[in-house]
């Protein structure tokens, strides 16, 4: 199973390990071999939680879980740690009462920057999946953080020998249109044929290298809080009930004129909606419109549904294809919304701040959200393996220690948000989301 | 009853949405809560007593046993039953390996009455009253019980009262009918929780104790018993099911946070504090039994039982708050999907001296609940028992002991209803029960 081909190396390899690392018992872990596990992915897969990338959170993520659970070992699975607050800080909640989500106080620093290999969690924030096969640096932004320019994710990835590969990618081909409210073809969006030869070539390239995978779909982006907290009517501040004039409901003013259910208002929203964008003048507002870029219209979203039905169909059948561990995100993020995920009679929804699986940028796992991602990948390693890796322990993830510290007493920053200014702009920053179609052809 | 995109802009609505999501979970159930331990006698031979009834347990084990009563006998006691071991051992997901967790003592007492009564030499009657099903699960630490979202006491009593008549048909052949009024009462307790928006943890905001009043349904039982011969006799007896409504009410408590703000919020949408009118449903199962005696020699009887009991009736309990916008929580239903289940008894019967008998039975008694029911609320198991008795007739009174051994088998849960959550782990359970019935 080892791929050391001598004795030589194998006693190497027992210096090396310190005596206290030696795992207690041995994991059945059926074929699959974890040895040497690599996870290629974006954000989701880095541990990004709470609108930044920070060590306790890396430590949560499910790529470190799952090789906890499959070694035993906490050491030997390397990530591009950075000390808390993160980089970006990450975002706590600053007040109920005005609602607001702010970043933490400092910012963090890289911690793992001298590491003489790549890491084993080479995930990159913001990088879609053609960033896995082409993107080296960023200037400055996450790419050079974790690649520290030594290769794509893929090139990084074959470069260690992996025995495992997980592979959760592509929520960035779509993602970026939910959060900018923009669907711009080839800029927030990927046109299929460029997903699926991208999609084959990392596939391709790690299955050559002889590691067996564990390949996970796209969730339904539209169902994030981001997307689904604040409804297409207009709200009494008061009572937080929708206002009611001649017994119907007042839809909000998009930018191409009144909202309909169909219609979803970004998070991002909050601000205008405070300053009486998209609300009738008859109510109080402005009545001007709301802006292109907190709106996502009915038919983004069916263009945006149909895009990662597209994907996921290529994922399913590359899964399929090379026998690697398929996991269905896409239909459990969907329970979720319609659902919500049962544990020991706690419901987990999608509801921002009170659903417990979505953190405080209304796009990424909390610790617990990721935990039951790891549990996912593991239930379907266990079962494409032959193995009986012990699931998570999701206890400690949803009763020990808080993963972000209490709120803090200094002045909120007032702006008339729920995501204040600053959120927003790093998010943007960090999940490298386009706004608007560049002067020049990007990739 | 959760909305979607209904949040406000505003987390107040969405933690109060969450709570009261969480609350549709509200587990209620009642069963794999027979007690088949209704007199000293019939449990010395583990149950095994069909076709016998030839004492004024009778009235529950088979009432074809009250044909040949010949004279007026009273009987009157109790079994104690306790719990030698009820722990849970976590598994992961939830709530993990190595989380270990007890159950409260249980001391229950569920008392008998029966009276007998020939009227002429063919026709009898008889009065029964018992507790043939009863519950109580209660864990330890309620308030760290790693289960407290679920259950943390559980309780359930019914009483029956049970008039019969009793036809010799012929020498060895009777019958016998009564009616059974059933009275219940049930209480549920548990915490609620939800997803503290400052820690992103879990967070308990409330006591949730549902007590119903007593509530009355009816049913019947019949019974044959037929003495063939001397070394041969048989018994069958059928127990109705009972559909009994509840009516109560429910209440919420609330438990601070520690941040102000959400306690406020919470405040604001749930109905604390406040009688919450509910009304729940639980169809006690029918119960059929067929006994073959046989006397081995003078002294010595054998008895083989087999009981069904149609625990299927027992799919969903409703749970139905009445109490309008103000005074109410979401309706729920709480899926059960219990499977009739069957028990097979043993008994011996050593008749030492015409004033004294030794008992001894063993009885395997299958649990109806399916691995994806066994939750804190009531962990069953298939059990395994061995009783030993005593009886000493006397003039004018005498007495029966006996002494129940009770293994539950290791119950192991690990899979779940569809959209039903997690709680895994291993139940282990021991009870021994204790009975004493003074006759007259």
């Amino acid at each position: 199973m080892f791929r050391l081909k001598t004795l030589a190396g194998v006693l190497a390899l027992a210096l090396i390990l310190p005596l206290a690392a030696v795992p207690a018992a041995a994991v059945d872990t059926g074929n699959a071999n974890f040895t040497r596990y690599v996870a290629i992915g974006d954000s989701l897969t880095a541990g990004f939680m709470s609108g930044g990338l920070g060590r306790t959170a890396q430590l949560n993520s499910y790529p470190f879980l799952i090789y906890r659970q499959a070694t035993g070992l906490t050491t030997g699975f390397e990530q591009p740690l950075v000390s808390d607050p993160g980089i970006p800080a990450v975002l706590e909640l600053k007040s109920l009462a005005p609602l607001t989500i702010g970043p933490k106080a400092g910012s963090g620093q890289p911690q793992n920057l001298t590491l003489p290999r790549p890491y084993n969690n080479l995930a990159v924030p913001g990088a879609d999946v053609h960033d896995v096969v082409a993107t080296v640096t960023d200037n400055g932004g996450l790419h050079d953080l974790i690649l520290r320019k030594q290769g794509t994710q893929l090139q990084q990835a074959l470069a260690l020998q992996p025995t495992f590969v997980s592979l959760w990618i592509g929520n960035n081909d779509v993602l970026g249109a939910a959060l900018a409210g923009r669907v711009i073809e080839g800029v927030t969006i990927t046109p299929v044929a460029q997903f699926e030869a991208d999609y084959k070539a990392v596939v391709n390239a790690v299955t050559a290298s002889g590691a067996k995978m564990a390949i996970a779909n796209i969730p339904e982006v539209t169902g994030i809080p981001y997307v689904v907290t604040i409804p297409f009517v207009v709200v009494n501040p008061a009572t937080n009930q929708p206002v009611i004039v001649n017994g119907n409901v007042v839809p909000l003013i998009g930018p191409n004129g009144l909202l309909g259910p169909g219609d979803r208002v970004l998070l991002t929203a909050r601000a205008e909606l405070a300053q009486g964008k998209g609300i009738p003048v008859a109510l109080g507002g402005s009545g001007q419109p709301l802006s292109d870029g907190v709106v996502l219209s009915a038919a983004e979203i069916a263009t945006i549904t149909a895009r990662i039905a597209a994907y996921n169909a290529i994922i399913r059948s590359e899964a399929t294809r090379v026998g690697a561990a398929f996991v269905d995100m896409n239909a459990t993020f969907r329970e979720v919304a319609t659902n919500g995920l049962n544990v020991g009679g706690i419901t987990f929804t999608e509801n921002f701040l009170t659903g417990g699986v979505f953190s405080y940028d209304g796009v990424h796992p909390t610790a617990f959200g990721y935990a039951y991602v790891a549990n996912l990948f593991l239930d379907e390693i266990n079962d494409q393996f032959d193995g009986e890796i012990p699931l998570v322990n999701l206890h400690p993830f949803m009763f020990g220690p808080s993963s972000t510290t209490s709120p803090s007493t200094a002045a909120v920053e007032a702006d008339g948000g729920i995501l204040t200014h600053s959120a927003v702009r790093n998010l943007f920053w960090a999940l490298d989301v386009k706004t608007k179609k560049p002067k020049k052809g990007h990739k | 009853m959760r909305r979607r995109g209904g949040f406000i802009g505003n987390a107040l609505a969405a933690a109060a949405i969450t709570a009261i999501g969480v609350l549709s979970a509200v587990p209620v159930h009642a069963a794999g809560f027979s007690i088949f331990e209704q007199g000293a006698k019939a449990m010395g031979m583990a149950g095994a007593f069909t076709a016998q009834a030839d004492d004024p347990s009778l009235l529950f084990h088979n009432a074809g046993g009250l044909a040949f009563v010949s004279e007026r006998q009273v009987s009157t006691g109790f079994t104690w039953i306790t719990s030698t071991k009820a722990e849970l051992d976590g598994a992961n997901p939830f709530p993990g390996e190595g989380y270990h967790a007890e159950q409260e003592k249980l001391s229950e007492f569920p008392p008998h009455l029966y009276w007998v009564q020939p009227i002429s030499e063919r026709l009898k009657f008889g009065l029964g009253i018992n507790a043939p099903f009863g519950l109580t699960t209660s864990w330890e630490d309620p308030n760290q019980f790693a289960g407290r979202f679920l259950s943390t006491k559980a309780a359930l009593r019914a009483f029956d009262i049970n008039p019969t008549i009793g036809w010799q048909v012929t020498d060895s052949f009777g019958v016998g009918i009564g009616a059974v009024a059933r009275i219940s009462d049930v209480e549920l307790n548990r915490n609620i929780g939800t997803i503290n928006p400052f820690t992103q943890r879990v967070v308990d905001i409330g006591k949730l104790n549902l007590e119903s009043d007593f509530g009355t349904a009816y049913g019947f039982n019949v019974g044959i018993l037929h003495k063939v011969n001397n070394s041969f006799s048989w018994g069958l007896s059928y127990r109705s099911k009972i559909d009994l409504d509840y009516e109560g009410d429910a209440r919420l408590t609330q438990i601070s946070t520690g941040n102000a703000q959400l306690d406020a919020a919470l405040r604001a949408q749930l109905p604390f504090e406040r009688d919450l009118p509910v009304e729940t449903n639980i169809e006690f199962p029918d119960t059929a039994s067929l006994g073959l005696a046989f006397a081995l020699t003078q002294n010595l009887l054998l008895e083989t039982d087999f009981n069904w009991t149609g625990w299927s009736t027992f799919d969903a309990v409703p749970i139905e708050f009445t109490g309008g916008a103000t005074n109410s929580l979401p309706d729920a239903e709480i899926p059960e999907q219990w499977d009739d289940a069957n028990n097979y008894r043993l008994g011996l019967r050593w008749t030492a001296s015409p004033s004294t008998q030794w008992r001894f039975g063993y009885v395997f008694d299958e649990s109806p609940q399916p691995e994806e029911s066994v939750s804190p609320l009531l962990p069953d198991a298939d059990r395994n028992g061995i009783t030993v008795g005593y009886g000493h007739t006397g003039p004018g009174m005498g007495y029966d002991i006996a002494l129940m051994y009770l293994d539950f088998e290791e119950r192991t849960r690990a899979k779940s209803f569809p959209g039903e959550g997690a709680f895994f782990g291993n139940y282990n359970t021991q009870a021994v029960l204790l009975a004493f019935t003074l006759n007259w």
